[in-house]
């Protein structure tokens, strides 16, 4: 809903008018079949795909075959563990980074997945990373069903 | 008309309702859209380009969802455009996927409108107040209702009319099993006792906020004449538009939808509308919006439509059946709603309306009109391919 929050602007002490204009709509989204069992699945710790006519399994999970529009074949558990197709480093993250200290953003294909997924990567300097670099999802303690039910990945067998 | 002939060969409607959500935006469209493949006999693969319409992005908060459907919607590495007219939109989207397929440049196209109302709220997306100015509107409502009162002192039409229209539009809904509102226990009293909302709009003489996709496949004439088929031939399309305000306006009966009725007529070589169309399936969010339309349309003269309602012209066995489906005032998500429109009048034409089909349907019309009643588009449809 819109919320006009027209306070008077007599008595402010500024001599020029002012008539805050807040604006706000709540949006809902409603999953649906697929990305719902995802997100259901990340909160038990478990990464699903959805695996295609033709064999391939996406990564997050779409409805349908994103080559053909056809529907999927249903969705099949992949690995927590995977490699680095493409990366970029966050030298000073803001406070809407989900890392506080510098990290790297990253394309992930999970093992048992075609398709490469967004997420963070933590290391200590973008030095360590590199494309083809395995990596590890680390779980956050307290899971929701949410994309960051996954806190980041970490290099595999340590940085 | 100058262009190849073209058909509906495929119609999808999910089922409305306020709230669907067992399925994502993206799920609901495909829900349209395979219903409409699995009518036309054809597979994603068959198609050469989409064609998406819905109301302004801010009703879901989703930016540009086109390119979040493309894929959704088998139109990988194919064109898809999107359209936008505001409420018109459904109209217009179908007009431009027709246009694809007279013009030559596509044989089989699908076309797609939605809105899942559900997800934010339209009627405050509406009404975005300005610093400074007190608050006039609330939803369309606020914008209409002095137009009707306009409608009503310019016509001398009595009260009930509206009324008649409310209960009319409900008892044809409880035909069609797509149809969001299915009152059983609908009235003239029950619609006289519902709050005023925006005088003289009663709240059960207002459309209801649904979720919802609509979906057509439209094809040329060597698909259409498969002998398989049941084809809605396409014998007239028209869009117009004007301005939201400039001097001497009649925002009651705008210029564009007369322009647009006009030009649809002399495609179609209509001389007398009310009796060369069999049925049709007007954009009625409000009651008063049927007797309006009638005269804005030319089906009514000047003052005189608000008749063709009290005497049943335009009820499901009226000389005229007007909104068989249950029209807007059943089911309305807002970007779909046009699309409705024209799906319905293709269906009749098709004698595949079940219930609430009007016998001997050879011609009908789809009609959507959006913004301040400044967007217009239309569509004749046959059973009988054009001569």
């Amino acid at each position: 809903m819109s919320n006009q929050d027209n306070k008077s602007p007599a008595g402010s002490g500024s001599s020029i008018l002012e008539a805050p204009n807040i604006l706000e709509f709540p949006f809902s989204r409603s999953t649906g079949p697929v990305i719902g069992e995802f997100m259901t699945r990340l909160r038990a710790g478990e990464i699903v795909g959805a695996k295609t006519k033709s064999g391939k399994v996406i990564v997050p999970p779409t409805e349908y075959d994103p080559e053909t529009g056809e529907d999927i074949e249903g969705l099949v558990p992949v690995a927590s563990t995977g490699v680095i197709t493409t990366w970029c480093w966050v030298a000073s993250p803001t406070s809407k980074h989900p890392m506080d200290s510098p990290f790297g953003w990253a394309l992930i294909k999970l093992d048992g997945a075609d398709t490469a997924m967004l997420h963070c990567v933590k290391a200590n300097s973008a030095s360590e990373l590199s494309v083809g670099k395995k990596v590890v999802a680390r779980f956050a303690e307290n899971r929701v069903g949410h994309i960051k039910d996954i806190s980041y990945f970490e290099l595999q067998g340590g940085n | 008309m100058g262009v190849n002939p073209s058909a509906v060969v495929g119609i999808g409607q999910t089922k409305y309702n306020s709230v669907r959500d067992d399925v994502s935006i993206a799920g609901l469209c495909r829900e349209a859209a395979k219903r409409a493949l699995e009518d036309a006999e054809m597979s994603w693969s068959d198609i050469e380009a989409v064609v998406i319409g819905k109301a302004p992005d801010m009703f879901e908060g989703v930016v540009m969802p086109e390119a979040y459907l493309a894929d959704a919607l088998g139109a990988a590495g194919k064109p898809i455009i999107r359209v936008h007219t505001a409420g018109s939109v459904g109209g217009s989207t179908a007009l431009v996927a027709a246009s694809l397929v007279q013009g030559a440049i596509h044989e089989r196209v699908l076309t797609v409108a939605f809105e899942k109302q559900s997800e934010s709220d339209a009627m405050w997306a509406l009404s975005r107040p300005i610093p400074f100015s007190p608050p006039t509107l609330a939803g369309a409502g606020g914008y209409f209702a002095p137009l009707i009162r306009a409608y009503i002192r310019r016509s001398g039409a009595p009260s009930h009319v509206g009324m008649m229209v409310a209960v009319k539009d409900r008892k044809n809904a409880l035909k069609n099993p797509y149809a969001h509102l299915h009152m059983e226990d609908i009235s003239m009293e029950k619609v006289e006792e519902s709050p005023m909302l925006w005088d003289p709009i009663r709240y059960l003489e207002t459309c209801p906020s649904s979720d919802g996709a609509c979906a057509m496949v439209i094809a040329g004439e060597k698909t259409a004449s498969s002998k398989s088929r049941t084809p809605a031939w396409i014998h007239a399309t028209a869009m117009r538009s004007e301005p939201t305000m400039f001097a001497g306006r009649d925002a009651v009966n705008p210029r564009a939808g007369q322009d647009c009725a006009r030009d649809l007529y002399s495609q179609a070589g209509i001389t007398n509308p009310r009796k060369q169309i069999d049925m049709a399936e007007i954009y009625v969010p409000f009651s008063w919006y049927e007797p309006m339309w009638m005269e804005n349309l030319g089906f009514a003269d000047l003052g005189e439509g608000w008749k063709m309602t009290e005497e049943g012209a335009t009820a499901l066995d009226g000389d005229l059946p007007v909104n068989c489906s249950g029209g807007v005032l059943s089911t309305n998500p807002i970007g779909a709603s046009g699309m409705i429109r024209f799906a319905e009048a293709a269906l009749q034409v098709r004698s595949m309306a079940g219930d609430h089909q009007v016998p001997d349907c050879n011609l009908a019309m789809g009609h959507a009109y959006g913004g301040g009643s400044q967007y217009f588009a239309m569509w004749l449809v046959g059973a009988n391919r054009p001569t």
